[in-house]
């Protein structure tokens, strides 16, 4: 089977590296604890066969597969597991793994009473609980152990390793690393998972991963049948393409339906952060956010950026997320008049005539839009954002920065606005703590707050402690539809539509299990299967 | 000669350094650094400058870049942030396969854009109007279209693979046949212009020397019109291409990112790329150093060649 990536990974260490080439490859190469089911978001038995949780939901204890070996043959056993945990908390390994394998911003404490054995303790009430060591695959302590103690790990299992200094639980290895051209993986000969029929798996022999940069190379070469997976979503001014190609029998399409994430709009909410700046009484008000809101045409968003095959949202989960999804979400009119009015309440109308607003000190409403280069989704809608506030008076820039100077400007807070994608490894919220609770790193519009700056957002803080320790599923969703109720009234970040996610294979694939994932069709790799 | 050339070498050597130093300070110098990019908007400040201090960008562009300088003197360009391997090893592996690229090409332009010129500008013919016209178009083509237009039709046909060197796991005996299949696209799709700009410079340069009191004595003479043009208009008119293969192995050899990347050939202009989009500095370095360095030997062998079809230029 071939499939396409369009970088090569940075490392063969997930733990040093955290782009999606690396993540693709680690799901090859290793194997975590547990698996979630991306297709049903169910957790799955994986390294660990089975577990229990206390009842106060501080402590869980796994039971380890036997005779499980690693693919250079040495038997895994707990001792591995805690190795993992010590290399992804090493401080000298910077591991970039370390924050989401935290809660509440404190370690595991993570033993191992016997070889087959593993008992972690919450440092609070998780109630996530195994779902969490989703995001840590085992690495081999006697593979690694000595960059560990010396403090090399960071760089350890570098692009220049060799291949057989390598090995990994997952169903393959890598057998041959052609820098810039492929990487080739092998199948793991110990792999230690079988079909329901008792068929060894992985079904494939090898996987050819190539590097292909340019996007309508790979659209090609996977409708010329030269390529059989893309590890992404297939964009949308190349549906008519694929569908073509689809109709002829020569790929396969898969409509996943709308994405569980999508695209944010949002400003920049860091206390002082304009200080000095003559727009600062109004550019970080709540009304200026729930103007835009009811100023851009939603449907037409959808028209314009996903080219038709996408629909409005209006909050931080899209419909996609059925079970974290708000059901009383309420649906934000395109009402550009009572986007006037809102913006009037805050001092911004038209005081010369010139059909542009202006505060009280005649300073104009104009800010800039950042979006990463080379995203024309994000720059379009971006676009569509500029020319409907346009229409009511408010003058948006838009700014196309390199990626690296983007991440600089949210990191140091040097931003109007901005339109961008942030992606979340896992839809359930306890899992990405990091994006509602206001000290995370991930709370976009003002990272890592030394205390809540608003009073809605210590309201957020204290449900989502609650709904990370509730043991009731049901409390949980109460407690999440309440925050976003609140995130919603507050906007600090925007949501305006979500798109329809299309991924495709060549026709020899079988067994695809596609699913709304960052790898949507490889995060199952031992069971895909090509037919010759 | 020999002290032209002299010049030329240490000319070539202080462009290398001077386009080296400035690659590596303006990559620095821009917003954001590597670790930013591979951190992403989630890093926590202190891991981020945890790498920061591991690959040294926590130091001033000063300090860094007297670093660099110390080491580069040794030969040591230092290690690519993005590879992890250091930039002598990576540059040079790269550059070999932006030469198997660029010399086939070259080759190819130079077969088919000199014959070609020469037959359009040695006289008036519905064959010289179909070569002149056709120059045109691939002239206004540029190389990226023409790329994209070849990876089309070789996916539409199936007749070449449309991107990558080399098919994985061919056996060593089909290693050349694969990469000369490989090599089809990417090496049109740079030869195609190149052909054009041959073939309308050797025509207008024919077309001029055809006329010369020379050709006009041969003529008379009774030399064969054949024989004048393929011998003696040919050595006469060579001088306007012979001052532009120079420039035009340089920019070959340096790396054709547009093509490079639309047909994923893992050349010197797809690696400078990467490294740009990283902000790997160090590897950023190379690549331009290792470019400045092709395009002032691609000039040098341009004055060289200049000077061989026409004494003149060596005084």
């Amino acid at each position: 089977m071939v499939v396409s990536v369009r970088t090569e990974p940075r490392s063969f260490n997930r733990l040093a590296a955290r782009d999606g080439p690396t993540d693709l490859v680690a799901t090859l190469m290793h194997a975590r604890l547990v698996r979630i089911n991306k297709k049903t978001q169910d957790v799955e038995p994986w390294l660990a066969e089975k577990w229990t949780a206390s009842d106060d939901g501080r402590r869980v204890t796994l039971a380890l597969r036997k005779g499980v070996v690693f693919s250079d043959g040495h038997p895994f056993t707990a001792d591995d597991v805690l190795f993992s945990f010590e290399a992804a908390y090493d401080e000298r390994a910077a591991s970039v793994l370390a924050d989401s394998l935290q809660v509440g911003g404190r370690k595991l404490e993570v033993t191992a009473p016997d070889p087959h054995t593993i008992a972690i303790a919450f440092p609070t009430p998780f109630a996530p609980g195994v779902r969490l060591l989703d995001n840590l695959p085992i690495l081999p302590r006697h593979k690694l152990d000595a960059s560990l103690k010396n403090g090399s790990f960071a760089s350890a299992w570098g692009l220049s390793t060799p291949t057989s200094e390598l090995a990994g639980l997952g169903p393959f290895v890598l057998a041959e690393y052609a820098p810039g051209q492929r990487l080739v993986f092998a199948r793991n000969p110990h792999y230690w998972r079988k079909a329901p029929d008792g068929t060894q798996l992985p079904y494939l022999d090898r996987i050819v991963m190539d590097i292909v940069s340019d996007q309508n190379a790979e659209l090609l070469r996977l409708e010329a049948g030269q390529l059989d997976v893309t590890n992404g979503e297939i964009p949308f001014d190349s549906y008519a393409m694929v569908k073509r190609a689809a109709d002829q029998g020569r790929v396969k399409m898969f409509d996943l339906g709308i994405a569980a994430e999508t695209d944010s709009f949002w400003f920049n909410l860091k206390p002082g952060a304009f200080s000095g700046d003559p727009r600062a009484p109004w550019l970080q008000r709540d009304e200026l956010r729930r103007a835009i809101s009811l100023a851009v045409d939603r449907k037409a968003f959808a028209d314009t950026v996903f080219l038709g095959a996408g629909e409005p949202v209006y909050g931080p989960e899209t419909p996609a997320n059925q079970k974290w999804y708000w059901t009383g979400t309420p649906k934000t009119p395109h009402d550009p008049a009572a986007a006037k009015a809102l913006l009037a309440s805050i001092g911004l109308t038209d005081r010369n005539g010139d059909g542009r607003l202006e505060d009280a000190h005649n300073t104009p409403a104009r800010f800039s839009i950042l979006v990463q280069k080379g995203r024309p989704r994000h720059e379009r809608g971006a676009a569509v954002v500029r020319d409907d506030l346009q229409k009511i008076g408010v003058v948006a820039d838009v700014v196309a920065l390199d990626a690296t100077a983007l991440f600089d400007r949210i990191g140091h807070a040097k931003y109007d606005a901005i339109f961008f994608r942030a992606s979340r490894t896992d839809l359930d919220p306890a899992i990405s703590p990091d994006f509602w609770f206001s000290s995370g790193t991930a709370h976009l519009w003002n990272i890592g707050q030394p205390k809540p700056a608003t009073e809605w957002e210590a309201q957020i803080d204290a449900l989502m402690t609650k709904q990370i320790a509730a043991l009731d599923e049901g409390e949980r969703k109460r407690l999440f539809d309440d925050v976003q109720r609140i995130f919603i009234e507050h906007a600090p970040v925007l949501y305006f539509a979500a798109p329809r996610v299309i991924v495709a294979t060549s026709s020899r694939i079988v067994n695809a299990t596609p699913a709304l994932a960052l790898s949507p069709l490889m995060w199952s790799p031992d069971t895909l299967a090509v037919v010759h | 000669m020999i002290r032209h050339v002299a010049r030329r070498l240490a000319f070539a050597a202080f462009l290398v350094f001077a386009v080296s130093s400035a690659s590596l300070v303006l990559a620095r110098l821009g917003e954001g650094d590597y670790v930013s990019g591979a951190l992403g908007i989630e890093a926590r400040r202190e891991t981020a400058e945890q790498l920061r201090a591991r690959y040294g960008l926590d130091k001033s562009i000063g300090a860094q870049y007297l670093d660099w300088l110390g080491r580069a003197v040794r030969f040591d360009f230092g290690s690519s942030l993005l590879y992890d391997r250091p930039v002598r090893e990576l540059v040079p592996e790269r550059a070999v396969n932006s030469a198997i690229l660029a010399v086939t090409a070259l080759t190819i332009a130079t077969l088919v854009g000199l014959p070609l010129g020469i037959v359009a500008g040695s006289r008036r013919s519905v064959a010289s109007t179909v070569i002149r016209t056709t120059s045109i178009v691939f002239l206004s083509l540029p190389p990226l279209l023409t790329s994209l237009a070849l990876v089309f039709i070789a996916a539409r046909t199936g007749w070449f693979p449309i991107a990558g060197i080399r098919s994985a796991g061919v056996a060593a005996g089909g290693a050349a046949l694969d990469l000369l299949h490989h090599l089809v696209v990417p090496a049109l799709a740079l030869a195609l212009p190149l052909a054009a700009i041959f073939e309308r410079l050797q025509a207008q340069a024919m077309g001029e020397v055809i006329h010369e009191p020379f050709i006009l004595a041969a003529l008379a003479r009774g030399v064969g019109p054949r024989r004048i043009v393929w011998r003696d208009g040919l050595k006469a008119a060579l001088r306007p291409v012979a001052a532009i293969y120079g420039l035009a192995i340089g920019t070959l050899l340096s790396g054709s990112f547009a093509v490079e990347v639309t047909t994923s050939w893992p050349g010197l202009g797809n690696l400078m790329l990467q490294a740009l989009r990283a902000r790997d500095v160090y590897l950023v370095a190379g690549c331009a150093g290792a470019g400045a360095l092709f395009l002032a030997c691609g000039t040098l062998l341009s004055d060289v060649a200049l000077a061989i079809v026409d004494p003149r230029a060596r005084e």
